[in-house]
C-alpha cells in the first residue's frame, strides 16, 4: 500500500480547516489525479503527502512508514522515496540548470560528494538524461532565471525524476504550459510512472487533461472528497457539482454548463490566487 | 510671527553655542593669517615637493604598499570568514539564545572603530602587520556579519525547505538552496569593504600596525617631507587603483 488516510484532518494554525476527515487507500503503481476549485485543499493534500506538513487528526501511512513518528535520519529516508513537484518550482534564479536538478538526490548523496558536486557538477551526464524526454537537454548549462514559466516547471520535474522517489506528487505540474507541452508533459510523467512501476498522485485544474491521462480521479471540495471513482466513470454531474459556485450560478445556468464553459467562467470570475 | 520668533532664537542659539566652543577651545583662526604664518605655510608645504623618487626609496615604498594591500586582503578574507559562520547564527537558523549572543558579539565588534582595535592588537600582538591584520578583521567582521544576517533573513526560505522535503540534510539544503540566493550579495559587501580596508590599513600604520601608514608616520616625524610626499602619492594610486578594480568587480557580479 503506498499512500493510506484514515479520518485524516488538518487545521492551520490560523484555525482554517483545510482538509476534513479524509479516507483513502491508493495502491503501489496507482496514477491518481486529483481536481477541485481553487482552495478545496489539493495543495495541502499534497504537502500532506510530500511529509510538508503533519495532519491534525487521524492516521497518515506514506510506503508503510507513520511520517509523524519518524524522526532525524529515518524521516530522510523516507523523504528520500518521495517527490513532490511544485507549481512554480522554488530554484534559486543564478543556479545552473544542472545543479537544479542534480540537488534532486542530496539526500542519497553523503556531504562531501554534495559539495564537491557544487563546485563541478559529478553526474552531469545523470542530469542530461533526466532533461532529455523533457526537451530540455540544450539547457543543461543554463541559468535558472533564463528559463520560461513552462521550462522552469520542467526542470522542477526533471530534478524528481532524478530523485528516483517511490511516490511521486505533483502540484499542477503543467500549469505554466501551452496545452500542447502540457499534454505531452502529462504523458511523460504517466509513462514513466508505469515504467517504473511508481504511484503517481498530481493535482489539475485542466479537467480534461485528468479525465485523458489518470485513470482514477479524485474530486476534492471544500477539504472533503466528492467522488473518486475511475475516469471513465466521472459524469458531468460529478463535475457540475465538484466547480459549482454560488456567485457563478446564474452565469452557468444561462449558456448550457459544459465543462469548459464552466472553467471559462471561473477563470474570468474567480479570483485566484496563483 | 512665532515662528520667524523661533527661527530666530534657533540661529542665535547656533551663533551661541558657536563663540562658546571657540572660546573654551581656545581656537585662534586669524592666527593663520597673522604675521609669517602664510610664509610658514607655504614653506613648508613647498619642502613636500619635488617627491623622493630615489630608486630603493621607490622599491621600499612598493614593499610598503604590497604590505598593505596583504593586511587588508587577509583581513577582509577573515573577517568574510568569521562574518559567514556568526551571521548563520545571527540570522536566527541555529536557535533564539545563539541568535541573541551573536548579534551582540556582532555589535560589539562592529562598535569598536578599527583604530581602536588597531591599538588594542598592537599592545596584544605587537608592532607590525600582522596587528593591523587583526584589527581589520576584528572591526569587518562585525559589518559583514551584520550585513551577511541581513541578506540570509531576506533570502527565500522555500528552495532549502524543498530539498529537505526532498530528504536533503541541513548543510546540503543550506548550500544548495539558499547559499545561491545570497552569494552574489556576500561578494559584493566584501569586496566593498576590502576596498574601505585599504585605506583603512594606510591609516592603521600611524598606530604601529605596519604597511605604508608606518613609513608615512616615520618620514613626518623624522622631517623627510619630501619621502613622505611618495607615500602619500603611493597611497592615492593603490587607493584609486583598487576602487576602480573593485567597482569592475561588483558592476559584473550585479
Amino acid at each position: 500500500m503506498s499512500i493510506r488516510l484514515d479520518g485524516v484532518g488538518l487545521t492551520h494554525p490560523g484555525g482554517f480547516r483545510a482538509l476534513e476527515k479524509l479516507d483513502l487507500t491508493i495502491a503501489a503503481g496507482e496514477r491518481v489525479a486529483i481536481i477541485g476549485p481553487s482552495g478545496a485543499g489539493k495543495t495541502t493534500l499534497l504537502r500532506l503527502l510530500g511529509t510538508g506538513l503533519n495532519p491534525s487528526a487521524g492516521r497518515l501511512s506514506l510506503l508503510d512508514n507513520d511520517p509523524t513518528q519518524l524522526r532525524g535520519r529515518t524521516l530522510r529516508t523516507l523523504r528520500t522515496r518521495i517527490g513532490l513537484i511544485h507549481q512554480s518550482p522554488p530554484l534559486p534564479p543564478r543556479q545552473r540548470v544542472v545543479t537544479a536538478v542534480l540537488a534532486g538526490r542530496l539526500g542519497q548523496w553523503s556531504l562531501p560528494r554534495a559539495l564537491a558536486s557544487l563546485c563541478y557538477p559529478l553526474d552531469a551526464e545523470g542530469a542530461r538524461a533526466a532533461l532529455e524526454p523533457l526537451d530540455l537537454a540544450d539547457k543543461l548549462y543554463a541559468r535558472c532565471d533564463q528559463l520560461s514559466g513552462g521550462q522552469l516547471q520542467r526542470v522542477g520535474i526533471a530534478r524528481v525524476l532524478y530523485q528516483g522517489a517511490d511516490l511521486l506528487l505533483a502540484d499542477e505540474p503543467v500549469s505554466a504550459m501551452d496545452p500542447v507541452l502540457a499534454d505531452h508533459t502529462l504523458a511523460l510523467l504517466n509513462r514513466i510512472a508505469d515504467e517504473r512501476g511508481i504511484t503517481l498522485v498530481a493535482s489539475l485544474h485542466a479537467v480534461d487533461l485528468a479525465l485523458r491521462h489518470f485513470p482514477r480521479v479524485i474530486g476534492l471540495r471544500d477539504g472533503k472528497i466528492l467522488f473518486d471513482c475511475a475516469a471513465s466513470d466521472v459524469t458531468d454531474n460529478d463535475l457540475n457539482g465538484l466547480y459549482a459556485n454560488d456567485s457563478l450560478l446564474g452565469a452557468a445556468s444561462e449558456s448550457a454548463p459544459t465543462i469548459a464553459a464552466l472553467q471559462e467562467n471561473l477563470i474570468r470570475t474567480a479570483p485566484r490566487c496563483f | 510671527m512665532s515662528r520667524r520668533l523661533e527661527a530666530l532664537l534657533w540661529v542665535s542659539a547656533i551663533i551661541a553655542a558657536l563663540i562658546a566652543s571657540f572660546s573654551y577651545l581656545g581656537m585662534d583662526l586669524l592666527g593663520l593669517f597673522r604675521g609669517d604664518s602664510p610664509e610658514q605655510m607655504l614653506s613648508y608645504a613647498q619642502s613636500f615637493f619635488p617627491p623622493e623618487t630615489a630608486p630603493d626609496w621607490l622599491s621600499k615604498i612598493a614593499r610598503g604598499a604590497l604590505e598593505t594591500l596583504a593586511i587588508s586582503a587577509i583581513g577582509t578574507l577573515l573577517a568574510a570568514l568569521a562574518g559567514a559562520v556568526l551571521s548563520l547564527f545571527a540570522a536566527g537558523r541555529l536557535g533564539r539564545i545563539t541568535k541573541s549572543l551573536s548579534r551582540l558579539l556582532l555589535n560589539t565588534l562592529r562598535s569598536v572603530p578599527d583604530l581602536v582595535w588597531a591599538a588594542l592588537m598592537v599592545l596584544a600582538a605587537g608592532l607590525g602587520p600582522f596587528a593591523g591584520t587583526l584589527a581589520i578583521a576584528l572591526h569587518t567582521a562585525g559589518v559583514l556579519g551584520r550585513l551577511f544576517a541581513e541578506a540570509l533573513e531576506n533570502a527565500p526560505v522555500e528552495p532549502a525547505q524543498a530539498l529537505r522535503d526532498a530528504g536533503a540534510g541541513p548543510v546540503a539544503a543550506f548550500c544548495y538552496g539558499t547559499l545561491p540566493n545570497v552569494m552574489p550579495q556576500w561578494v559584493a559587501y566584501s569586496l566593498y569593504r576590502w576596498e574601505n580596508n585599504i585605506r583603512m590599513a594606510a591609516v592603521l600604520g600611524f598606530v604601529g600596525a605596519g604597511g605604508l601608514g608606518q613609513m608615512l608616520y616615520v618620514t613626518l616625524s623624522l622631517f623627510q617631507q619630501s619621502r613622505a610626499m611618495t607615500v602619500i602619492l603611493a597611497m592615492i594610486i593603490m587607493v584609486l587603483l583598487v576602487d576602480a578594480l573593485s567597482a569592475w568587480l561588483r558592476a559584473r557580479l550585479g
